[in-house]
């Protein structure tokens, strides 16, 4: 399996169980639920393809570490701006934590994987 | 009479042993050294070989045979490992004859040490992936139809810049076995006596030390490496061996030779799985095992996820005591 | 070896002495050492032992293609001792065989003071061996003091046979002045006289087997013999 594909599908895996956790983290959330499990699953899937291409490129485990961290934290980012800017409430380490470590798992996933002729 | 002599002491005897073996090749050819090894078949000297001024290993066996077969055979094995060229295999310069009929072989001089000196305690997985680089010269053989048949750690050395050289093709094994059936009965005998002690034996397959010369063929080295194997483990840092590693050297080291891997590059494949916690052919893993191997795999990934997963309880938790 | 089952009582007793001298010492010592023997008890199972097996044509029923004849002494020693410890208050010797005469003293010296060896198997090997090699030491002697070369083998000992360092060091050229010779002929000497050690050697080592093979066998052990 190539790397981006590799992380895209970690990245997509991680983003729903990420978006789905808000029902136990945030009750109060879920009548939006399904906007935020959407987004949550592309921010995943886009992080997941960033790192994946990184990895393919730098092929050095503490690099993708840190770029891993990086892209979550700056997508996570993101997402709390934009509930910020429309007027909801921040939820900043809900969001910024795990967004980040999604980030770092996927990082140091893509650096180990091995592409083989699939 | 003799009969009363005093006995000899042990360092005489030491002596003797070396002076009366001391070979005498042609002197226009080579100078001999000093005693460098000794083992069951033969004794290795350093010699200068003077025509193409070198040192070179000088090997000679310790019985010769009274027919002429002999010669003819260590020309033949020696065409044969003219052709095997492999940066693991220890060429053979010349072979011949001494004047007391002693048959001899010279070959590269190794500088390095013999893996039956590798000082123990190093990592079980270094070890390994020091033993699969010794089964690829083997394999490569094998692969060319040449059996090795006296693998053993003295056979093996590790060269001063990380080489693996497995010396002693063919010639030494092949040489001193007559293989006439006499000959193969009296390698039959059921005999624990004190030549035993050179250790070769314990690396012997039983297809082999039965003096069944028309069965040898590669899976009798893979015999040879699945002991080498065994012995390698033993020594390492972790001697206990998990399941699937102890399944290949059962494998490798089965009595029938149907039982074992094919040939060297096989085996070597399998240690490689075991090294990459890949499943291994010789065994057949249960649920559980399963589940160990892949977690042993893949162990800082599923601890990132437990990290990730105790991190929004943490979340959870810290929430519910917030409201 | 054959010639034990010869039919000529002359050679089948050559061929037994020669045995006795190649394996009174190693079987004294291993009675000594395995059996626990006291060193006058192991006199007397010796000379029994060999005694029997004279009388009874023990080494009669020895067959090449089971073990190597070391290995069947060994056993037949073994069970002679274990036969001996049964009946030990009427211990026997061999009825009206000649005693032979050996130095048992010298045997005894050789052992004092050896801690038991844990290993049997290789402890009557290795005095096997020893046996041997001093046999055949004494035979290069006789051979050169019979032809008037005394001097190889004075070369011979004392590169070869000499202890201690000093020996080591000797000089060809200083052994030559010494000895009245050249450079070149004391190399030849003793290249000679290692050459014929080593031919007296495997003169007794076949003597001493049955088969070509267990020949071979035997000499990779006096040779290959781990020290």
């Amino acid at each position: 399996m190539k790397k981006p594909l590799y992380g895209t599908i970690l990245g997509g895996v991680l983003g729903v169980f990420d978006g789905l956790s808000a029902l136990a983290s945030a009750p109060e959330t879920a009548p939006q639920i399904a906007s935020i499990v959407i987004g949550s699953t592309f921010k995943g899937l886009l992080a997941g393809l960033l790192i994946g291409f990184f990895a393919r490129k730098v092929k050095s485990l503490p690099l993708g570490i840190v770029f891993g961290l990086i892209v979550g934290f700056a997508l996570a980012a993101l997402v709390v701006y934009m509930n910020v800017a429309s007027g909801q409430p921040g939820y900043y380490w809900q969001i910024l934590l795990p967004g980040s470590l999604v980030g770092l798992i996927v990082g140091y996933a893509t650096q180990r994987h091995r592409e083989q002729p699939a | 009479m003799s009969t009363n002599a005093p006995g000899l002491s042990d360092q005489a005897l030491e002596r003797l042993r070396d002076a009366a073996e001391l070979p005498e090749p042609d002197p226009a050819r080579y100078a001999v050294r000093e005693r460098i090894g000794r083992g069951g078949m033969g004794t290795v000297y350093r010699a200068r070989d003077l025509r193409l001024q070198r040192d070179v290993a000088l090997k000679v066996l310790h019985v010769g045979e009274d027919s002429g077969e002999l010669a003819a055979r260590l020309t033949r094995e020696a065409g044969i490992l003219a052709h095997l060229e492999h940066p693991g295999i220890v060429p053979v310069h010349d072979v011949g004859i001494l004047a007391d009929g002693r048959p001899y072989y010279t070959m590269k001089l190794v500088q390095g040490q013999p893996l039956a000196d590798l000082a123990p305690g190093r990592s079980r997985a270094d070890l390994l992936r020091l033993f699969a680089r010794i089964c690829e010269p083997v394999a490569f053989a094998h692969s060319r139809g040449v059996v090795h048949r006296d693998l053993k750690p003295h056979n093996v050395m590790l060269g001063e810049f990380g080489e693996v050289l497995v010396l002693d093709w063919g010639v030494s094994k092949r040489a001193g076995q007559n293989d006439s059936p006499a000959a193969s009965n009296a390698v039959a005998t059921p005999d624990t006596g004190a030549g035993r002690v050179l250790g070769t034996q314990g690396y012997m397959a039983p297809e082999q030390a039965r003096g069944e010369s028309a069965y040898v063929d590669a899976r009798a080295d893979v015999y040879s490496l699945g002991k080498l194997l065994a012995h390698l483990v033993s020594v390492s840092d972790a001697p206990r061996m998990p399941r699937a590693l102890a399944a290949i050297v059962r494998k490798a080291t089965a009595p029938q030779p149907e039982g074992r891997y094919m040939d060297a590059s096989h085996l070597a494949r399998d240690v490689q799985r075991f090294l990459a916690a890949d499943p291994v052919e010789a065994h057949r893993e249960n649920a559980w095992e399963q589940t160990l191997r892949l977690y042993r795999r893949h162990r800082p990934l599923v601890l990132l996820i437990a990290a990730y997963l105790v991190m929004r309880l943490v979340l959870i938790l810290w929430r519910a005591r917030t409201e | 070896m054959e010639a034990l089952k010869a039919e000529d009582t002359a050679e089948r007793d050559r061929a037994f002495n020669a045995l006795v001298e190649a394996y009174w010492r190693p079987v004294y010592k291993y009675l000594r050492m395995r059996w626990r023997l006291l060193p006058h008890d192991a006199e007397d199972a010796t000379q029994g032992f060999f005694s029997r097996a004279f009388e009874r044509e023990y080494f009669a029923k020895f067959d090449a293609r089971r073990a190597r004849f070391r290995t069947f002494l060994r056993t037949c020693v073994d069970a002679f001792a274990a036969n001996e410890r049964q009946a030990a208050h009427r211990l026997k010797r061999g009825g009206g065989a000649e005693h032979i005469s050996l130095d048992y003293a010298a045997a005894e010296a050789e052992l004092a003071g050896a801690p038991p060896p844990d290993d049997f198997e290789k402890f009557f090997a290795r005095e096997w061996v020893r046996a041997i090699f001093t046999d055949a030491v004494a035979a290069l002697r006789e051979r050169y003091s019979g032809a008037g070369q005394e001097v190889r083998f004075t070369i011979f000992s004392r590169y070869d046979l000499a202890e201690g360092d000093a020996a080591r060091h000797v000089s060809y050229a200083a052994l030559a002045t010494e000895l009245g010779l050249t450079t070149s002929q004391v190399t030849n000497y003793l290249a000679a006289a290692r050459r014929d050690f080593r031919a007296l050697l495997l003169d007794r080592v076949r003597a001493l087997t049955a088969t070509d093979a267990e020949f071979r066998e035997e000499v990779r052990d006096l040779f290959g013999f781990d020290a």
